[in-house]
């Protein structure tokens, strides 16, 4: 039996102001097992994406804990990190493709000089090497490597896409985070990207958490799925059994839609 | 010597100031603040900067400090850009030198303290002696880091990949690293400095060396500390190395020098004209002094 890569226990996020309290995700526990794609699938609003901000710590859970193997050794909660050990977890350990490509991409800096951030911050201090690395992973991603030293802002939205992935994948994070990655592109980019990912996938055995509202997505690319509903995990399993043989209401709703 | 005597001494000028033109208090805080920085090498502290007689940017940092720490048994001296006569100097020397009864002088060799901008003096400086630089811009990740508070927090996580990454830029853009005056240093392997405006030229004297450097920035409120006998390195990549200016085959003009810092200016028939740009020190080759200027 392999050990867990990460494991969430009862994660819970409440916005709460004067006189209201929003729910935005609750008791939400899963495990990630090295090598494998989860996906999380849910309506706008069921709390997947705060999910995985809470993972890459972009928002701070109101309780929960989550366990990454390399970090402590497992036994300390993400969720305690000091400052400096966030930075570490989000520098080192982990990488976020954002649905937005401006929120991953600092896009006053050229392409390669993007990637080229996480070695960087993993203290690389040879121009050469850190070029050829960079170009590596932009050829990984399908960005067309005479681009290299242009900035993203004149990018393709498609192209932008590929650069944060080739930024997530910078410095071999132990756990990707892919938030709604097609969600801004027409649908013929869309499967480039999708294909690409799951081509990187498959190749260099990345784990990573999927989130998305498209079950399209999540069949194509996640190995076992949580459906979310209301900031709830109403399912979990297998995906192409959740997807065959769905057992909560929700899900067979969203499994029906998508058949029709 | 106290203002009293210096009244008694020299007349009126000097009625209703106290010694070294700063109150007591003010005095007070601002050694504190050079205290926490030489005990954090390379490290901004935060200090309530002074309305002071001259306008800020014009040096109210390094004055501000320099008033703090000179007495009256000390002997002064001031560079702008190298030269002592320009008129920005003259100025801040004679109100030091008013208010404290402090000696003037124009040799580096005989300043017990010296409050420069934008130069360190070709003359090695020895200890015990102290410089003391005037600061535009205290804040190395001003470029790459807009809010002081994000800029504060890398400083506090030793988190400089955006600084790098600013210089990564540059080599790619430019095939080296072009920042010229104010090159980033790293102090003490823990915080990036920003080493006022002063040229290539001056960065390698402040590693290691026997004077104490202390930083001010009047208008931006901060005081830093290189101490002295503290590892000070620019900022380079392996296959970047940095490097000083170089003036292959050009000599100083005035005193003929070949291992000073050069400042070159145009002349009106079209030549070019390259004498230092330390002053005293062009004087003292002239002179025929003898002068260590090996760091």
């Amino acid at each position: 039996m392999v050990a867990p890569l990460l494991r969430v226990r009862d994660l819970n996020k409440i916005y709460s102001g004067k006189g209201h309290r929003i729910v935005a995700c609750e008791d939400v526990s899963f495990d990630v097992y090295p090598g494998e794609v989860l996906g999380i699938v849910g309506e706008s609003g069921s709390g997947k994406s705060t999910v995985l901000q809470c993972l890459f710590q972009d928002v701070i859970p109101t309780s929960g804990s989550a366990f990454l193997t390399s970090f402590h050794g497992g036994e300390r909660n993400m969720w305690d990190a000091d400052r400096r050990e966030r930075r570490e977890l989000r520098t080192h350990r982990m990488s976020m493709v954002y649905q937005n490509p401006r929120q991953g991409l600092n896009l006053m800096v050229t392409a390669g000089g993007n990637v080229a951030e996480r070695l960087l911050a993993a203290d690389w201090r040879r121009v050469s090497d850190i070029r050829a690395k960079a170009s590596d992973y932009l050829v990984r991603t399908e960005v067309p490597i005479e681009r290299m030293d242009d900035f993203p802002a004149f990018f393709s939205g498609g192209m932008q896409q590929r650069v944060q992935i080739a930024k997530a994948l910078a410095n071999n994070p132990e756990l990707v985070l892919l938030d709604e990655l097609t969600t801004g592109l027409d649908v013929s980019v869309q499967a480039g990207v999708l294909d690409l990912v799951r081509d990187i996938q498959s190749r260099y055995g990345v784990t990573a958490i999927v989130v998305s509202h498209d079950l399209g997505v999540i069949r194509l690319l996640a190995d076992r799925t949580l459906v979310m509903k209301d900031g709830h995990v109403v399912e979990s399993g297998l995906t192409d059994q959740i997807l065959e043989d769905p057992q909560h209401p929700y899900t067979q709703l969203l499994v029906n839609c998508v058949t029709n | 010597m106290g203002v009293r005597a210096l009244i008694e001494e020299r007349g009126a000028a000097f009625e209703g100031y106290t010694f070294g033109f700063l109150d007591d208090m003010a005095k007070r805080e601002i050694r504190r603040a050079i205290l926490k920085g030489v005990a954090i090498p390379g490290h901004q502290v935060p200090f309530g900067s002074r309305e002071m007689p001259i306008a800020r940017g014009w040096g109210t940092g390094g004055l501000q400090i320099t008033l703090a720490c000179v007495g009256a048994d000390d002997t002064i001296k001031v560079i702008d850009q190298g030269d002592d006569a320009s008129v920005n100097a003259v100025n801040l020397r004679r109100l030091i030198a008013k208010t404290t009864g402090a000696r003037e002088t124009l040799t580096t060799g005989d300043a017990t303290l010296i409050q420069t901008r934008h130069r360190i003096p070709e003359e090695r400086m020895t200890a015990g002696q102290m410089l003391i630089l005037q600061v535009p811009i205290p804040e190395p990740l001003r470029h790459v880091e807009r809010s002081v508070a994000a800029a504060r927090a890398m400083h506090a996580e030793a988190d400089y990949a955006r600084m790098w990454l600013a210089l990564y830029e540059d080599v790619v853009r430019n095939g080296e690293v072009t920042a010229g005056a104010g090159y980033p240093v790293m102090v003490n392997h823990r915080f990036v400095m920003a080493p006022s405006p002063i040229p290539r030229w001056d960065i390698p004297k402040l590693d290691q060396a026997e004077t104490l450097f202390l930083f001010g920035a009047g208008r931006e409120k901060r005081i830093y500390a290189v101490p002295p006998y503290t590892d000070v390195k620019p900022l380079e990549f392996e296959d970047y190395p940095f490097s000083i200016e170089g003036f292959p085959g050009m000599s100083c003009r005035r005193c003929g020098a070949t291992d000073s810092y050069l400042v070159t200016s145009p002349q009106a028939d079209g030549s070019t004209l390259s004498v230092c740009s330390d002053a005293s020190y062009c004087d003292d080759v002239l002179g025929g002094r003898k002068v260590v200027n090996q760091w």
